[in-house]
């Protein structure tokens, strides 16, 4: 890991523990994980089931306070962060892909990404505007009214890749992105958001054990037992 | 090393829009799922037709019993002491009616008699009627809703004017009809429709006829009513009368009407059971609404995660049930208050008549609202505990 002190680390990750519980059934989901990422980087976490993995994205998500250990996001610490600055951090840094889509179902795939942008203070019109040029942007301009029952699950996860792209965040976090996908449809999705990420200046940080696109990162990372084993190159 | 020109989290932006996003994200999530709304709705529906059901027959039967009262046309009533209802009880001696006449202020003064009399009929029975003796040629206190015939019929001898549902009741009676009322061989002369008080149904006949069918002495009456002059202070009168007639009472129409609903209320019980029934029927629609939409979070709780992950706060998601009660308070209320009206409609009859004020229908949509707000108190419960990382799991 001796990238990490000479990567210009736009997350920056030092000792990072995470224990669940306490006493006799506490649980050590983290045990002091350092990590890095830089602008722009494409990163790939991977690791066994229980690992941790989702845990350090959890954290670096501000969804999940850490026990111990310094989490910085672009030169914020979230980690000390107060509980009611951490929606407005989420907000405004992070974009999130989550493995089951998570789009909300009574809204159409234009408006789902407009709520991003209208939560951010857009205007309605220039909202909408904006999430039609994004679902053009992952091939589906024609899709903007549907609703998600009416998408397979492939346009799901564009539908929420424009989400999480929506207002430019610099910080996107993908919870294995293509585990509800076909392995040709995985590859392709993955590869889009890798392009449309570097389009638009993002870095991302990618949690996954699809071992068929672990070719698409820039750096990939072993995570087990709570501790980043190994970065694969 | 960290980055050095690092992109600020994006600032809050104005309260309005956002206020505005979740209103109709809040909206759209409702109407999204019909059932739900359905069942949150039929809640919000039971709980306004009960309560206004309960609360129209509630003020129906009142209003039965104080309608003499509000037509009677009197400003001021002299009665006995201690009168709580309308009806015959000790006599006001009739010098009353004179001092009355007499007091400065007093623009008109009449007797009224009220009395309990028996039809006889032709099968051999016989029913109660409230005999109202009424003078003419003002008939102060005379019928009113008259379906049939004319005030102007009292002044034939020996004839009454009866209430039109209860027909059959006295053997089916006709204009013209002939019938012993207390023995005394009596012609029906018109018909009143829904003068049914809780007593026996009021019969109308001309003062002298009503004394004779009661056997009133000539100094005595039931009640005086008194017409206050224009411009003059009624206060003023009532304790000017009372200061002549001090072994009496003297009320305005509204202490009298006050003072017969305050009997009702204290004797029949009708205001505990109306009441707790209306609190059945609230506390009904509070379970309904409380459980559709403590069922709707958990059925959403991941969109909730999900809205939460994406930067919304507790408050925001609080605005989104707010909104959402407010309409299902409002929707309901609209749809029940419709279905009110229209089972007031087809109930309305004589015997039964559901009384439902403007008030009602302003109170009904607060109060349903209010609940609904209440309701969704479960639900915010639910879900300020969900966690926004739950979207990772």
């Amino acid at each position: 890991m001796n990238n990490v002190t000479e990567r210009h680390c736009v997350v920056d990750v030092k000792g990072l523990k995470k224990v669940y519980g306490s006493g006799a059934v506490a649980f050590e989901a983290l045990k002091g994980v350092d990590f890095c990422a830089a602008a722009g980087e494409f990163v790939m976490l991977s690791g066994p089931s229980g690992s941790g993995k989702t845990t350090l994205l959890s954290i670096l998500g501000c969804v999940l306070r850490p026990t111990a250990g310094r989490v910085a996001l672009f030169g914020r610490d979230v980690a000390g962060a107060r509980e009611d600055e951490l929606p407005a951090l989420r907000l405004g840094l992070i974009g999130f892909v989550f493995q089951d889509f998570n789009l909300i179902a009574s809204l159409s795939a234009s408006d789902n990404i407009a709520l991003v942008l209208r939560l951010r203070g857009w205007q309605p019109k220039e909202a909408t505007r904006e999430a039609e040029k994004l679902l053009a942007e992952v091939g589906m301009p024609e899709k903007a009214p549907s609703l998600p029952r009416d998408l397979s699950g492939g346009q799901r996860q564009r539908v929420a890749i424009a989400r999480a792209l929506a207002g430019h965040p610099p910080l996107l976090l993908a919870d294995e992105p293509t585990a509800n996908l076909d392995g040709r449809t995985g590859v392709q999705i993955t590869e889009m958001l890798k392009d449309l990420a570097r389009a638009h200046g993002s870095t991302v940080v990618v949690v996954t054990h699809d071992n068929r696109i672990f070719h698409l990162a820039d750096r990939r990372m072993h995570i087990e037992d709570g501790r980043i084993q190994e970065e694969v190159t | 090393m960290t980055a050095p020109n690092a992109p600020a989290a994006s600032p809050q932006p104005a309260r309005i829009p956002r206020l505005r996003t979740m209103v109709r994200v809040g909206m759209r999530m409702m109407f999204h799922d019909k059932l739900k709304l359905a069942g949150t709705l039929f809640g919000v529906i039971f709980s306004v037709v009960l309560v206004n059901q309960q609360l129209g027959v509630f003020l129906g039967l009142l209003s039965k019993n104080t309608m003499f009262i509000d037509h009677a046309g009197a400003d001021l009533w002299i009665v006995p002491g201690s009168t709580e209802t309308l009806q015959a009880g000790k006599p006001v001696p009739i010098a009353a009616l004179y001092e009355a006449r007499t007091t400065p202020g007093v623009a008109w003064a009449e007797p009224l008699l009220f009395g309990g009399a028996t039809v006889s009929l032709p099968s051999g029975g016989s029913e109660p009627v409230t005999v109202v003796g009424t003078k003419a040629p003002a008939w102060r206190g005379g019928p009113w809703n008259l379906v049939a015939g004319s005030v102007e019929a009292l002044r034939h001898p020996d004839t009454m004017i009866f209430e039109d549902s209860e027909r059959d009741k006295l053997g089916g009676l006709n204009l013209g009809s002939v019938r012993e009322v207390n023995h005394r061989r009596t012609v029906v002369g018109g018909f009143t429709w829904g003068l049914l008080p809780f007593a026996p149904s009021y019969s109308f006949a001309d003062y002298d006829y009503a004394r004779l069918l009661l056997n009133t002495p000539s100094d005595e009456t039931s009640f005086v009513l008194i017409g206050v002059e224009p411009g003059a202070d009624r206060d003023a009168v009532a304790r000017a009368v009372k200061e002549r007639v001090p072994s009496l009472e003297v009320l305005s129409a509204s202490q009298f009407r006050s003072r017969v609903l305050s009997y009702l209320l204290r004797q029949t019980g009708i205001g505990a059971t109306t009441g707790m029934s209306t609190i059945f029927g609230l506390l009904i629609g509070l379970i309904i609404v409380s459980l559709s939409m403590f069922s709707s979070v958990i059925d959403n709780i991941r969109e909730f995660g999900t809205l939460k992950a994406i930067g919304c706060r507790n408050s925001d998601l609080a605005l989104m049930l707010l909104v959402q009660s407010t309409v299902y308070g409002l929707l309901g209320s609209v749809i029940g208050l419709r279905l009110v009206t229209l089972m007031a409609d087809g109930m309305r009859s004589p015997k039964m008549a559901l009384v439902l004020p403007w008030q009602a229908f302003a109170a009904t949509p607060v109060l349903m609202t209010l609940l609904c707000g209440l309701a969704s108190l479960l639900a915010l419960m639910r879900i300020r505990k969900v966690e926004p990382g739950m979207v990772f799991r």
